[in-house]
């Protein structure tokens, strides 16, 4: 591992007095390492989310949010590291929305803040009380972009990129990662911020497909996963399918992780929720929208509601019953195939959730 | 709401955001009233634009109102769908024309804070959103326009948190630290619209909304607007005919354009 430099500026403001809890987000040399060390053999890699979970997640570990927010994003993942209690991690992503549920249950306790929050659905006010509480410290603060550019640096293979973004705002201030430095090309006054490339320890990834070996398609936004995927040390590719390697070769165009970067492969259907899975199915906007509502304003919600829908289940299917069963499923893939046009047009229109009337079909 | 109520606060807002956009322009939107906008003036004197999104969806086919910037009708058969960092990157070098987004609080110098409420970053009053896209489409676009609501605390003399620099301190200050772009050219709130004095960069009034005075929009301010010279012109209000299609074909849902029910 390298030694590195940190805004001192940004380590004041943000009282991290031990440097070392940042290290392993800008780690290359190890993350190299690993890799030169990953099963180059296409090998049957698919095991179990629990065993994916036990294995290649270790307390302290930098875990990145993939997807965006509640696209494609790999939330049944994130349910079994709390289920197994895993401890201490890191949150990054663009956006990271999903570290807040994390954060009252011990698994998540660092933040790398891009976006929190769950746009139309509400402000974050677990977010808020956690912070206050000192269950969650903030270790940096970047713009969405400059997550992507982090991530998107590694995937070029470089150490990082000048960026025009950040510049001049209070961000800086709170990001010991960046530096402002003029861009060496210009001889007038021209400043850029260095951004490092990133590299997170263990990356989830849901995908519609994968093959056994761990090529794994995506349809629909990959944001930053295929950066993600190519930078991180672990990959665990999660999918609705598991398809043989000749579909991946032969009929999925769009995009594909290689299967050399994958750890292990997990057959997940329904791994996306309670987000949306672009071809699959659309998001349970109410289920959303009680998390926001009804357990973000005290602990007390918080737990009961984590309690119910986390430790209350074992994964996808219990999820999908308890959601609604085979009507939601029905109405979810409707809904996600009339949203994306290959589907006749239908009326998306809902109840928003109220406290205390929970429906019997989460939509 | 019957079909030939008057037009609600939202729908008005919807309108003016509407009226920002130039035919043949591509166009950055975050979710809501901005998405809205967007529609709306493809519906009416902008028919050629491209929307774009920070998820990477752009160009879609028109369908429902998106509730994500990653939502499906962000990407609805998009011809091609750009990582987040290439989308971004689209801003930089110049396929951006003109981008909207809202703040939690807006400074004399067009400088957005979506970060925090409070004077200690490590226990803030409130904790809001961060950064997302704001910064980067604020630091990148060619124009920038924020959208939100007016008053003395949202609108303060110096904001809490520079997500997103602005104008920064006025004068020649933002070129100076390195960003592109014209910086933030309109502020639209339920008072007016805002542009910014050329020399010092200082919020100063553009037009005010029918109703509204100077008085009024100066008490809902934080900090001393500036007046253009002569008198103030009114904001031009969208005709009933533009309300319709509002409410039949952008938004017949209201789910950005119809007041919260009491």
């Amino acid at each position: 591992m390298g030694v590195f430099d940190y805004s001192r500026e940004a380590l004041e403001n943000l009282k991290i007095d031990d440097t070392g809890v940042l290290d392993r987000l800008v780690d290359f040399e190890t993350a190299r390492k690993v890799h030169l060390g990953k099963e180059r053999a296409k090998k049957d890699k698919r095991i179990s989310l629990k065993e994916a979970v036990a294995e290649f997640v270790q307390d302290g570990d930098v875990v990145m949010d993939t997807g965006f927010g509640y696209v494609r994003t790999c939330i049944q993942s994130h349910f079994e590291i709390m289920r197994q209690e895993k401890k201490n991690l890191q949150m990054i992503g663009a956006p990271n929305t999903n570290q807040s549920y994390m954060i009252i249950t011990g698994a998540v306790t660092y933040s790398h803040n891009s976006y929190i929050g769950a746009e139309m659905r509400g402000t974050d006010r677990n977010y808020t009380r956690q912070l206050k509480a000192g269950k969650v410290k903030i270790l940096s603060e970047w713009s969405h972009g400059g997550v992507a550019q982090g991530l998107k640096a590694a995937q070029l293979g470089s150490p990082g990129v000048l960026s025009k973004q950040m510049l001049a705002s209070d961000i800086i201030k709170y990001n010991p990662y960046l530096k402002v430095m003029q861009n060496p090309i210009k001889k007038e006054p021209d400043p850029t911020v260095f951004i490092p490339a990133l590299y997170p320890d263990v990356t989830f990834i849901h995908a519609q497909a994968a093959d056994k070996y761990g090529n794994a398609y995506i349809y629909g936004p990959t944001v930053n996963d295929v950066a993600g995927a190519a930078a991180s040390k672990k990959v665990v590719i999660t999918a609705e399918e598991i398809v043989p390697e000749s579909d991946i070769r032969y009929n999925k165009k769009g995009v594909i992780i290689p299967f050399f970067y994958a750890d292990a492969v997990v057959e997940l259907p329904y791994g996306a929720l309670p987000g949306s899975m672009p071809g699959y199915y659309y998001w349970p906007r109410q289920w959303w929208e009680k998390l926001m509502r009804l357990a973000g304003p005290s602990d007390e919600n918080m737990k009961d509601f984590i309690d119910e829908w986390i430790f209350g289940t074992q994964g996808p299917i219990d999820f999908v019953e308890k959601l609604g069963g085979a009507r939601w499923m029905i109405e979810a893939r409707r809904q996600t195939k009339a949203a994306e046009g290959d589907n006749e047009d239908i009326d998306f229109s809902y109840q928003e959730y109220k406290v205390g009337s929970d429906p019997g079909i989460f939509f | 709401m019957t079909d030939n109520a008057p037009a609600n606060p939202l729908e008005i807002l919807a309108y003016i955001i509407s009226a920002q956009i130039r035919d043949h322009t591509i166009v950055y939107v975050g979710t809501g009233l901005p998405m809205v906008a967007g529609i709306l003036a493809r519906f009416t004197h902008a028919p050629n634009i491209t929307m774009v999104y920070e998820s990477g969806g752009q160009d879609p086919i028109h369908g429902g109102m998106p509730w994500s910037v990653g939502g499906p009708f962000t990407w609805r058969k998009s011809p091609t769908i750009m990582e987040m960092a290439y989308s971004f990157g689209q801003c930089y070098n110049g396929y951006v024309d003109i981008a909207f987004l809202g703040f939690a609080q807006v400074d004399m110098y067009g400088n957005v804070n979506t970060h925090m409420i409070g004077d200690n970053f490590l226990l803030p009053k409130a904790r809001l959103t961060g950064s997302g896209g704001n910064n980067d489409l604020t630091s990148l676009a060619e124009n920038m326009v924020l959208v939100g609501l007016q008053t003395p605390e949202k609108f303060p003399e110096k904001v809490d948190f520079i997500t997103s620099v602005g104008h920064l301190r006025g004068g020649n200050t933002r070129k100076e630290a390195g960003l592109l772009g014209n910086g933030p050219v309109a502020v639209i709130s339920q008072c007016g619209v805002f542009n910014f004095e050329p020399v010092t960069k200082r919020m100063r009034v553009k037009t005010l909304h029918p109703g509204m005075t100077f008085e009024v929009a100066q008490m809902c301010t934080g900090f001393e607007l500036l007046k253009p010279e002569g008198e103030i012109p009114l904001t031009p209000m969208p005709s009933p005919e533009i309300i319709e299609i509002l409410r039949k074909k952008v938004d017949p849902a209201g789910v950005f354009t119809s007041l919260p029910s009491a």
